[in-house]
């Protein structure tokens, strides 16, 4: 099982929780962005796109755990830039660890084996390393060779560390699926506790405009990747939301379930679209016009398929739904049976 | 709108670097605050106090005249928050930096300069004490 009993039942209590209170909108995961500065520049990137005055802008420690008690999501992503480029990044992760909440760390992992001192194992942190596909693919992806061996170095003693540790990966619609399907082997092989895959996202403001997924592609692609699962295969993401992008289940978009926060603000609506800002979270959930994203009601959202506005919704089926709650059972416990 | 440079000479939509906009309207105004929010580098506010602001725009709330955006002053480390009222240009004179860097042109580059430009990235890392 991917993820540990322990992170399934929090998020289970969670989300009953706010179905009980009648929540109509409540976040899963803060999308944490403590600093936009990386030293990668990905061509599929739009994130670090800033002028140096602005890289250099980096939240607090005291903002960060403000945010993630503010927002109360029981899980909290920090994406970036680079998060162990921020020197108090150790910091930032023992409060929220303090706080008893699911911690995924987004790295490229070039820092990692050098910073992992820093960091002390437990249940709540998880080091969820960028790999964008076996060697060739993602020291391409990442524009930057050697990369692929020094994420796999750190994977290893992180592990060896008795560090959770997983990977996330975007696919570009130049993938080639078998090449796909051995890059999981590998990782599995390595040990991961799992993967987390996502279709990219046409930002508007990255390099690469010419090979991000359209919706129909994106389905051909996954279901081409993800029919006939090896049984070593852990994903650490709902296999709704993989059923989702295999085209098997239509979800419209929660872009409330994963909010963002990072040095402008609460990002309006969604951790891809800047839209504007708010000072609180608060704010952002009232303040925005939800119900002018998502496919078929903001051009923007056409053909994004991407986790951050999706997975919550596979989420939101496991436990607002018969089928969705039997089919989530099934392929948790026999993941091969998709 | 008066935009004090010329429109690409391609006749094609490109990066607004370089341009500036002097709004006779609020209509004209919020429409080029837009930008400035869309623009990935910096811009130079001109108020009619006869100062200036140069930072990168984040934020805009658009309230008819209590319409305000915010600025990150280049060198400050605060946020200004300015009254689209007191605006009397806006000009985007800092680099835009998601312009050019195309994939197209990364793949039809040659391998040494796609080794030298990645090479350059590194570098400006290390030097930061970021690798």
């Amino acid at each position: 099982m991917a993820v540990p009993l322990s992170q399934m039942y929090t998020v289970t209590k969670y989300v009953l929780t706010q179905k009980v209170k009648r929540v109509k909108r409540y976040p899963l995961v803060l999308m944490l962005e403590p600093l936009f500065r990386c030293n990668l520049a990905c061509a599929g990137c739009g994130k670090i796109q800033y002028p140096d005055h602005v890289l250099d802008k980096h939240l607090t420690p005291e903002q960060c755990w403000a945010a993630a008690e503010e927002c109360g999501a029981p899980i909290v992503s920090i994406p970036g830039g680079e998060p162990l480029i921020h020197p108090q990044m150790a910091r930032i992760v023992e409060g929220l660890v303090a706080q008893e909440r699911y911690v995924y760390l987004c790295t490229n992992a070039i820092l990692m084996e050098r910073k992992l001192d820093e960091y002390k194992p437990s249940k709540f942190l998880t080091f969820s390393v960028h790999m964008d596909g076996l060697k060739d693919e993602h020291d391409l992806a990442v524009c930057r060779d050697g990369v692929y061996d020094v994420a796999v170095r750190a994977i290893k003693e992180a592990l060896k560390r008795g560090h959770r540790v997983t990977t996330n990966t975007t696919l570009f619609d130049d993938a080639n699926p078998e090449r796909v399907r051995n890059f999981f082997d590998e990782m599995m092989a390595l040990g991961v506790e799992g993967m987390m895959i996502s279709p990219g996202y046409s930002y508007q403001k990255a390099p690469d405009q010419q090979h991000f997924l359209k919706r129909e592609r994106t389905r051909e692609l996954f279901s081409r990747i993800l029919g006939s699962p090896k049984q070593g295969w852990q994903f650490n993401q709902s296999p709704l939301f993989l059923d989702f992008l295999m085209g098997k289940r239509e979800y419209q978009c929660t872009p409330w379930g994963n909010p963002t926060y990072n040095v402008f603000g609460w990002q309006k609506p969604c951790y891809l679209l800047q839209e504007g800002y708010t000072k609180t979270f608060r704010e952002l959930m009232a303040d925005t016009a939800w119900d002018q994203y998502g496919t078929g009601r903001n051009e923007k959202c056409a053909d994004c398929m991407v986790h951050c506005g999706y997975e919550a919704s596979a989420v939101e089926d496991t436990f607002g739904t018969v089928s969705g709650f039997s089919r989530t059972v099934k392929l948790t416990l026999l993941p091969t049976s998709r | 709108m008066t935009d004090t440079k010329n429109h690409s000479a391609q006749g094609t939509f490109s990066s607004l670097q370089g341009r500036q906009f002097a709004p006779h309207s609020f209509a004209e105004l919020a429409e080029a605050v837009e930008l400035a929010f869309d623009y990935r580098g910096d811009v130079t506010v001109t108020l009619r106090s006869g100062q200036q602001v140069t930072g990168y725009l984040f934020n805009r709330t658009v309230k008819g005249q209590d319409s305000t955006f915010e600025v990150f002053p280049e060198g400050d480390s605060g946020v200004q928050l300015i009254r689209y009222a007191d605006v009397v240009s806006v000009a985007f004179s800092g680099e835009d930096t998601a312009s050019g860097n195309s994939w197209e042109n990364w793949v039809a580059k040659k391998e040494s300069e796609r080794k030298a430009e990645a090479d350059r990235i590194a570098r400006d890392a290390r030097a930061r004490g970021h690798l």
